[in-house]
């Protein structure tokens, strides 16, 4: 089986779109605040992660950060910035809990195969699966990486640059908070000095695109 | 073997029982609803006589039927006789019965494991469990108490929806029942029939490029007359967000649609949309969408219609400053309610009277409740006197349950019942509030009811299986104003 919905979205496909500034990258933490993966059980506020629920992501000419914990298909911790390093890249973050999201890699890839004039892509998990019932916070990364073989068997993906960034929602420093998404896929292109070129957010109408 | 009276009497005293007698009153132990007279717990639970406490296990896969006044379970039903393979019930609303220990119909909803606290998202437990709804009903009227399943909701209209349901009061009483799913984004409302008829069902999809929400009607296939949503069909998102995944990377259309809420006098509902922290107010009447209602504090009392386009209704949503859990009506219909969370922790109270929802505005807000404690579940009292709410709190912390007074939108009383709190449902009689409490599904857990009129815990009754929800079956359809319709 699939992991995904067999759903055809009839509805519109969303839109590309370019964000010039982001308030996510502007994130300024209050001194002493208690931030939301405390211990307390806090959780944040609106100023702590952008300002409201939907923040715009990180956007055209700014650098991409990947300065944050991600991890590849052995489970070994890597550097994100050396996947993209001196490449012309498509970053796509996306969410294995979301069929929209796991379709959407297929397509990615296809297209990047016909249109995407050598593009290196780099595709990241931003979610760990569940631990609660199979060991705990400690196996989060490693059953998210069992998903993440599962997902490229499955999908018969070719892409080898698969990693897995776990991301604390409620954290401002966590992936999405950082990154200023809400909504996955999300697609950074960014050029080999890792500046961003374009961001896309949500499942795209590839066939519909010209070159990247 | 049947036991006759005479034979067990003749029978107990030949075995030298003593006090045989007092322990038969009117009803022996022998019939369908156990008469604790002579037990030493009788005096305490007595006053609740009258009350049936439905409790879905969302952990154990069964539903129990709790007579508060003995108290005992009088029967309890299995989710896996129904076949599904870890059944995983969720949310419950009871019909009105003069006579709950006779017999009353219910309605449950259940949800795939890849759930809160059971948010296994991984490949092993991917086919496991099933959304479904079920119309069921108890039996008391013979020996032997049973709960069967009438109907599977699910599979008669095609479409299956695995959270809240709330069943219509006053303009809507004896007509409909409402479902609704935040991992599709869907609401069904249905007749109450035996078979349920298919009403209207709405979707619910944001655009987070234009910054608008799309609700739409959504209809069946003409010719099987269902729609093609059952199972996991539909699905944006393997597992029902929890508490705080507001803020989490998902289907960039997903809102999470939490519940409809029912106007106990005018012929209005609302459907919850916790993402988003708003409420699209429809006209049940014509099932028009005729207002999105913005929660937070700080944001306008409602956002604009930008279009109408056939029967999809589009809203400008251009800043979402707090997400909500749950939204609703307190018994008199005065005020619309709204538990906004996570980011501002808050009540916001709406006026609801005017025959025009656009004109509904927040008069005031219940505040106070710092970073860690998110207000989720309302439950109502008969006169509307006091409104109370669950505070849900992550570990370490416990949550608490709290009485406002709907004059001063003040709280004026707060218990901490135990770990995970959830939903609060009033006694028949209006004089208890019950609420439930699941232990983050693993630890303490229980039943408790508090006396509403002086704050004090009447009684606390162990409740394993991750409750997470319970009714008090109503006993009228007035009653069921104050039970699982105007609020959730």
């Amino acid at each position: 089986m699939k992991i995904r919905a067999s759903e055809n979205r009839a509805s519109g496909r969303i839109k590309s779109i370019c964000v010039s500034m982001s308030a996510a990258a502007l994130l300024a933490l209050p001194a002493g605040a208690a931030l939301a993966d405390s211990k307390d059980g806090t959780f944040p506020t609106a100023d702590q992660v952008g300002g409201q629920v939907y923040t715009d992501p990180v956007g055209v000419g700014k650098q991409l950060p990947l300065d944050f914990d991600a991890y590849d298909m052995d489970g070994k911790k890597v550097d994100l910035a050396d996947a993209i390093a001196g490449k012309r890249s498509m970053v796509v973050f996306f969410i294995s809990a979301v069929p929209v999201s796991v379709e959407e890699l297929v397509k990615i890839e296809n297209y990047a195969r016909s249109r995407g004039k050598g593009i290196n892509l780099v595709f990241v998990n931003a979610d760990t699966v569940g631990s609660a019932l199979q060991g705990g916070p400690k196996m989060a990364v490693p059953n998210t990486v069992k998903t993440m073989h599962l997902i490229k068997k499955e999908q018969k993906l070719q892409t080898r640059q698969l990693f897995v960034a776990p991301n604390d929602a409620l954290s401002p420093t966590g992936v999405s908070n950082r990154l200023g998404f809400r909504g996955l896929p999300t697609s950074f292109v960014v050029d080999k000095n890792g500046v961003i070129e374009k961001v896309f957010v949500g499942p795209q109408d590839w066939n519909k695109k010209g070159a990247i | 073997m049947s036991i006759n009276r005479r034979q067990f009497m003749k029978n107990a005293i030949a075995a030298g029982m003593a006090g045989t007698a007092t322990m038969l009153g009117s009803r022996s132990a022998f019939s369908a609803v156990h008469d604790p007279v002579g037990e030493a717990q009788a005096d305490l639970f007595r006053k609740f006589k009258g009350n049936v406490v439905l409790l879905p296990s969302k952990y154990g896969g069964y539903v129990q039927a709790m007579d508060l006044s003995t108290p005992e379970t009088l029967a309890w039903y299995s989710y896996g006789l129904h076949g599904i393979d870890m059944p995983i019930p969720h949310h419950i609303a009871a019909m009105p019965s003069k006579d709950p220990y006779k017999g009353f119909d219910f309605y449950q909803t259940m949800q795939p494991p890849a759930a809160p606290y059971v948010n296994e998202n991984s490949p092993e437990w991917r086919n496991r469990g099933d959304f479904k709804m079920f119309k069921m009903r108890y039996d008391g009227s013979g020996k032997q108490n049973s709960i069967t399943v009438v109907n599977d909701i699910g599979e008669t209209t095609g479409m299956s929806l695995g959270v809240h349901v709330s069943i219509g009061v006053g303009e809507n009483a004896n007509k409909y029942v409402a479902f609704a799913d935040g991992q599709k984004d869907m609401v069904l409302i249905t007749d109450i029939g035996d078979n349920p008829k298919i009403v209207k069902a709405f979707r619910a999809d944001y655009d987070p490029v234009a910054r608008q929400l799309n609700i739409s009607h959504v209809f069946p296939d003409s010719t099987t007359g269902k729609f093609d949503y059952v199972g996991r069909k539909g699905m944006k998102t393997s597992h029902e967000a929890m508490l705080g995944e507001e803020l989490m990377p998902a289907d960039p259309t997903a809102v999470f649609v939490d519940a409809f809420t029912w106007h106990p006098t005018l012929p209005f509902g609302a459907i919850l949309i916790r993402r988003l922290g708003c409420c699209a107010i429809v006209d049940t009447r014509t099932w028009e969408v005729v207002s999105l209602l913005s929660t937070a504090k700080g944001s306008p009392d409602n956002f604009p219609l930008v279009k109408q386009t056939g029967f999809t209704w589009t809203f400008a949503v251009p800043s979402v400053l707090t997400p909500l859990h749950e939204a609703g009506f307190v018994t008199s219909g005065e005020y619309f309610v709204a538990c906004n969370n996570v980011l501002q922790n808050n009540i916001a109270v709406y006026r609801s009277t005017d025959e025009n929802p656009n004109k509904w505005k927040k008069e005031t807000f219940v505040e106070g409740f710092g970073t860690k404690y998110l207000p989720l579940h309302m439950g109502n009292v008969p006169d509307s006197r006091f409104a109370f709410f669950t505070m849900w709190a992550r570990k370490p912390n416990n949550g608490y349950i709290c009485k406002v007074d709907t004059k001063t939108w003040k709280v004026v009383a707060k218990w901490d019942t135990g770990p995970d709190p959830h939903t609060c449902d009033c006694t028949v009689d209006g004089k208890y509030m019950t609420t439930v409490y699941s232990g983050h599904q693993a630890g303490q857990s229980g039943l408790v009811v508090i006396n509403i009129a002086n704050d004090k815990i009447e009684a606390r009754l162990p409740c394993p299986g991750g409750m997470h929800d319970h009714v008090v079956v109503p006993e009228s359809w007035e009653g069921l104003k104050y039970s699982r319709s105007t609020s959730v």
